[in-house]
């Protein structure tokens, strides 16, 4: 077999995340077979052997071995595990147990309820301040079947979007009628952030909430000051608070 | 034989020295530029789209495609007049298509190649040395005004347009205050055209680019914004739920006051300081351009009131598409969410095309099959991973090299993407390319042939046939080479004044009025509130 470039890096060893390293590892393995096997000079496997010998039913077979050792994918995309529940860990609070469901993030602020009846339960990065605090009911919005009930039936007034998608296509069609948002993900220079600021909604990104169940009320402090880029730059803290009423 | 063409035949010939310099210097300023925006600016998610894998797999396309597309279209239209034609133009061939998109798609699938053991810094060398060369012509022409090749080597700003435009722009603008009728149209407008931006792009921004700021008065500065591809034209998922938009790009100027543009990247966002608020925008004004018009045109801008109701027509436009597409798009599988993702990005440049009057749905909206392979890997884990090693750790072992180094902006011994080794000069241990397009596929729906533009709708050959036939008046023979240097010592030539006129024929406030105003004149002649 003819030299291996990928066998001879100085400086370069492993990728530093395990499951790319799985991934790289067997594919490089499968570029050693079928290139020994090819009999040809690398200049001549790399744009040919390498093209034909080399498939996607490879690939396919790479990532069945990984499945194979009980790893399951963290997903990103609802769609993804839609399609492979068998590939992917399970996504919770989408459905029938919603009214149970909470994001509960191990970094949010949570205090004893106060004497006007308001449980400190998170913070966030404001996105824009406003003059007033805003109140509103929870409503958890986390999959395209959700944000379609809202699209046939209308958003219900005085809603508080919160959403762990900092994107700005998911709640598309709907955003705008949302009174305020609280994304579990994101910078205040996400799309959802930029969204929110151009459609004038009070919002806070990166929010680090525990304990909000659907339908609770809630206040955000969107009189704060909203977080800056030089904030984000030396990972300085601030940020604006998030209660909800105790029952 | 075109500029173009004689380069592309020169380096199938030989490969030299200061080529192999030029190229890599060029692949290093792309490697730091895209280490500091991926790490300075937002990262992109969504749970509609399977955004990491979609990109990942646009990278394997753009590796095996660019090449020989930039080599199509430098054919028909070579790459320094197609940025010629851009500062004329407000479509998708600016930031971040251009000035970041095309050469560093093309550098990150090679790199990704690497790093899965299939390709050596080495190889699909002449192809490597065609799209940054293509790149490089392109962005010289297009910065031509303000002489640098990128928005980052300017600190971060993009002056493209000359005088002629500009006192065009600033002429024309109508003044609006937070609260007035114009103002909140305008607002409405920009974010519904925003939104709406995000989802045709599949969750990425490329729909929307800044550039500028320009100085329009001591305390003022413009900035002028482009909203592209928004009506039906090359993406099969705007069929029939974008038929009723009648502009496939449009530009809106801004003046803005009370804040100064600090930062202007090379993906078309901006930063100012302070924060910009939509009570700074106090004027502003819209217009339209395609391969296909005489420059910008106006757009509903006769009159405040005209223009008032043309935003809030768009807007109400552009949020029933919204709800169309969104719902069009809730009931994809996951392979079409990935096609159009990864079309979206692959075809970030394909308006170069459109431009050389050279474009095929074939080369620009389909998935080649040697990068269809590798879609078993893409889950979203793996992508999401090895994405933000790539972008963002650089810690792949190809982009770690000698522990003495300190990468720009990161200070660690990485580089984002591989040099190519001088040492193929000696021992010619190298190939050349990834050679002719493959056939490609698609999960989604084919793209019907109905092309919106500046003069009409139109089929596609009539698009490219159009294109391959229309120069701009300023682009022409008589003019391409009056430059702002030759206008500054010129200005009261004939040829200035026809020049000047010419940009001035659709303006409100300067038809007619030639080369010899300067900024104060302008201003003096605009509508006051």
């Amino acid at each position: 077999m003819s030299h291996y470039y990928a066998d001879a890096d100085k400086f370069g060893d492993e990728a530093a995340s395990p499951l790319v390293e799985a991934f790289h590892s067997a594919v490089k393995d499968l570029v050693r077979q079928r290139f020994a096997a090819s009999g040809q000079d690398w200049a001549s496997f790399v744009f040919d052997g390498a093209q034909t010998l080399i498939t996607a039913e490879d690939f396919a077979a790479i990532d069945k071995r990984i499945l194979a050792l009980g790893h399951r994918y963290a997903w990103s995309a609802l769609v993804s595990v839609a399609e492979r529940p068998d590939a992917y860990k399970p996504a919770q609070g989408l459905h029938d147990d919603l009214a149970m469901f909470s994001f509960e993030h191990p970094e949010a602020v949570v205090a004893t309820v106060d004497a006007e009846g308001w449980q400190q339960c998170g913070v966030g990065d404001n996105v824009v301040p406003f003059d007033e605090m805003l109140v509103g009911t929870a409503r958890y919005l986390r999959s395209s079947a959700m944000v379609f009930d809202y699209l046939t039936r209308g958003v219900p007034p005085g809603t508080i979007a919160i959403i762990d998608d900092s994107g700005g296509t998911l709640t598309a069609p709907i955003l705008e009628q949302f009174k305020g948002v609280l994304c579990a993900g994101g910078t205040v220079r996400s799309h959802l952030g930029i969204l929110t600021r151009e459609y004038g909604i009070p919002c806070f990104m990166n929010a680090k909430l525990s304990g909000i169940r659907e339908g609770d009320t809630v206040r955000m402090e969107t009189t704060a000051r909203a977080k800056t880029a030089e904030a984000y730059q030396q990972g300085r803290e601030m940020t604006a608070r998030v209660w909800r009423r105790a029952k | 034989m075109a500029a173009g063409q004689v380069n592309a035949v020169m380096n199938k010939d030989r490969i030299n020295y200061p080529q192999l310099l030029e190229t890599n210097a060029l692949i290093q300023q792309l490697s730091d530029e895209s280490y500091w925006l991926c790490v300075t600016r937002t990262v992109q998610e969504s749970k509609l789209f399977p955004v990491s894998p979609y990109m990942l797999l646009s990278y394997f396309m753009a590796f095996y495609r660019y090449p020989e597309l930039v080599r199509k279209v430098d054919r028909h239209l070579p790459a320094e007049q197609i940025g010629d034609r851009m500062r004329n133009m407000g479509i998708k061939c600016a930031n971040p298509a251009m000035g970041w998109g095309l050469p560093s798609f093309y550098l990150l699938g090679r790199e990704y190649m690497i790093n899965l053991g299939l390709l050596r810094p080495q190889d699909a060398l002449v192809d490597l040395i065609d799209v940054m060369d293509f790149w490089k012509r392109f962005q010289l022409g297009w910065h031509r005004n303000d002489g640098h090749l990128a928005n980052s080597n300017y600190g971060h700003r993009a002056q493209i347009l000359p005088e002629r435009r500009l006192q065009v722009f600033h002429a024309d603008l109508y003044e609006c205050r937070q609260g007035d009728a114009l103002h909140n149209a305008a607002q409405a407008f920009m974010a519904a055209a925003s939104q709406y931006g995000f989802l045709i792009s599949c969750e990425s921004r490329i729909s929307l680019c800044n550039s500028g700021p320009y100085k329009i008065s001591d305390t003022r500065e413009m900035i002028v914004r482009d909203y592209m591809d928004l009506s039906e034209s090359d993406f099969p998922w705007l069929d029939d739920v974008a038929r009723d938009i009648p502009y496939n790009n449009l530009t809106v100027t801004m003046a803005v006051e009370g804040c100064h543009i600090y930062l202007m990247d090379d993906w078309g966002s901006f930063e100012s300081e302070p924060e910009f608020k939509s009570h700074h925008m106090v004027g502003v004004g819209l217009y339209t351009s395609d391969a296909l018009s005489e420059g910008y045109l106006p757009v509903a801008m006769g009159s405040r009131e005209e223009l008032t109701n043309a935003f809030t027509s768009l807007t109400d436009k552009l949020k029933l598409a919204t709800s169309k597409l969104w719902k069009r798009i809730a009931l994809w599988t996951r392979d079409q969410m990935m096609d159009a993702g990864a079309v979206t990005y692959f075809a970030i440049a394909k308006d170069i095309a459109h431009v050389a009057g050279c474009y095929e749905v074939e080369d620009w909206m389909m998935v080649d099959e040697r990068a269809e392979r590798f879609r078993p890997l893409l889950n979203d884990e793996y992508s999401n991973a090895f994405l933000g090693e790539l972008v963002g750790s650089m810690t792949n072992p190809s982009q770690r090299v000698s522990e003495y180094s300190m990468m720009m902006h990161a200070n660690t011994p990485t580089r984002m993407y591989s040099h190519i080794p001088y040492a193929v000069l000696d021992a010619g241990d190298f190939t050349r390319s990834v050679e002719p397009l493959r056939p490609g596929r698609s999960h989604l729906e084919s793209k019907q042939d109905r092309y919106t533009t500046s003069a009409g709708v139109l089929t596609l050959a009539e698009y490219n046939r159009r294109a391959r036939e229309f120069t701009p008046a300023v682009c022409g023979p008589r003019f391409r080479h009056l430059c702002e240097t030759w206008l500054k010592y010129h200005h009261q030539s004939p040829l200035a004044q026809e020049l000047y006129c010419l940009e001035q024929q659709h303006s409100r406030k300067l038809a007619g009025r030639g080369a010899g105003l300067k900024r104060a004149d302008i201003e003096e002649l605009r509508d006051k509130l």
